[in-house]
């Protein structure tokens, strides 16, 4: 995946605490029933996961306290702390969390 | 095109007045503008954002002319936002004071997109017919630190491509997540313009090279996104991403458009919101259905691979240079229409007298049409 190459990791990962970045707010999409990242150039349709998760980036959370919540809502899974680091590492290579 | 299969807008274009204090050389209003005068009031705007917003519109641009020559803008700004829409301004600039910003931010104003000419003060006004260049920096400023997310977006073309470097080093230091590089797209105020505008190949491939290498380079810092010239490129341009399919264009009497430049392909007729609900006209009105999907295609494009990619092109480009809006784009080299790019790419730049978009020159343009051939 071509992520890999685009991302650089976080300089201090086990103390951040993600956030949207400016100018990205989530909400719900009334006719589709899901929620939905916005920014400037376009929207984002987001699943049941990724929504909980971008939920979760509100820069009190840690990755680890967010992969943890995941795992109570969602059922636990051991790939489920590298699944939520890899979506947040993708949404940050877009700049859409910081 | 059955109703089932109709997706909703996603994108509202609210061209609130055609007033501005530039006179850009390309601008993207009708060359009529002078014509329209009866803006919408406060109250129809918001009607129209509350309507948008019911039937699927997510983000709202509000733009002119300069939106910022609207006194009520806070006041649709609040209306659109407890609507939900995302709301993009996209401005010269020029009118725009802190407090007026934070006003604007309050009231749920989520990004700005500021429009600068060039890197060089002495280009950049030129191009604007105005002092405005240094006026635009303040504004920049005052946006970072207000701390409003901010895309910069420079129109590029002869006159300023070899400064393209400058032009996102700029943006980097005034702090924008975002620089858009936009080539002049050949309509309206452009097209009268064209000769003038022009780039050269050589020129181009330069500018296409060195943002390439920027947006490597500056990955993690800010988006760097250039926008090609489709004269140059030898295939059409996605336009609108396909007519009908994604965003209404208000203009400033309340026609609903399928773009900005629709209402230069005669023979369409748009209806206004001020007296038709937004979801029937996107849904019913014979303008946006025009050139819907793919069925009214002739060939090349009825047979081609990309036709679902490119939409073959833009209508009003295929009506201004091949005078059938239903043809290919002669931007695409298949298009038998294509020597009408190729004679423009070889007409001289030199000896030609730029026009200024002004209300003068939009109503002396208009009496010629009229009573013209045309």
């Amino acid at each position: 995946m071509e992520r890999r190459e685009l991302t650089s990791p976080h300089p201090d990962a086990a103390r951040w605490r993600p956030r949207l970045a400016a100018g990205v707010r989530m909400r719900m999409d009334p006719a589709a029933g899901r929620a939905l990242l916005l920014f400037p150039e376009a929207a984002l349709e987001l699943n049941e996961t990724a929504a909980a998760i971008i939920r979760l980036c509100d820069g009190r959370h840690p990755l680890a306290a967010i992969a943890g919540e995941l795992a109570r809502e969602f059922g636990a899974d051991a790939k489920i702390a590298d699944e939520v680091a890899d979506f947040v590492a993708a949404m940050r290579a877009r700049r859409l969390v910081e | 095109m059955s109703i089932a299969a109709l997706a909703p807008p996603r994108s509202l274009v609210a061209e609130l007045t055609y007033r501005c204090p530039l006179g850009c050389l390309y601008c993207s209003n009708p060359i009529d503008f002078a014509r329209s005068q009866d803006e919408l009031t406060t109250a129809e705007w918001q009607a129209a954002f509350a309507q948008a917003a019911q039937i699927g519109v997510l983000q709202l641009h509000l733009t002119g002319g300069e939106p910022l020559l609207r006194d009520d803008l806070t006041e649709l700004v609040a209306s659109a936002h407890a609507c939900g829409l995302y709301i993009n301004l996209i401005t010269s600039g020029l009118g725009l004071s802190g407090s007026r910003l934070a006003a604007l931010r309050d009231a749920g104003l989520d990004h700005v997109q500021l429009s600068l000419q060039d890197a060089d003060e002495a280009g950049a006004d030129q191009v604007a017919g105005a002092r405005a260049h240094r006026r635009k920096l303040e504004v920049a400023r005052t946006v970072a630190r207000l701390k409003v997310p901010l895309t910069l977006n420079f129109v590029v073309h002869r006159l300023n491509l070899d400064r393209l470097g400058a032009m996102i080093d700029l943006a980097v230091g005034l702090g924008a997540r975002r620089v858009e590089l936009a080539s002049a797209q050949f309509h309206g105020w452009a097209l009268l313009n064209r000769r003038y505008l022009m780039p050269s190949r050589a020129q181009n491939d330069r500018a296409e090279a060195l943002a390439r290498a920027a947006a490597a380079r500056l990955r993690g810092v800010i988006e760097v996104a250039f926008v090609r010239n489709d004269y140059l490129v030898g295939a059409p341009k996605p336009c609108m991403g396909g007519w009908g399919r994604g965003t209404i264009v208000i203009d400033p009497a309340g026609r609903a458009l399928p773009c900005q430049a629709a209402a230069s392909i005669p023979g369409l007729e748009f209806a206004n919101v001020r007296t038709h609900p937004l979801g029937a006209i996107w849904r019913d009105s014979p303008a946006f259905n025009a050139w819907r999907g793919v069925a009214w295609m002739k060939e090349p494009c009825r047979s081609c691979a990309m036709r679902e990619r490119d939409f073959g092109g833009c209508r009003c480009q295929a009506f201004a240079l091949a005078g059938d809006p239903a043809a290919a784009d002669p931007a695409c080299e298949l298009s038998p229409h294509h020597d009408a790019i190729r004679a423009a790419l070889a007409e001289p730049s030199e000896n030609v007298e730029p026009v200024y978009r002004a209300a003068r020159a939009s109503r002396a343009v208009s009496v010629a049409r009229t009573s013209g051939k045309n």
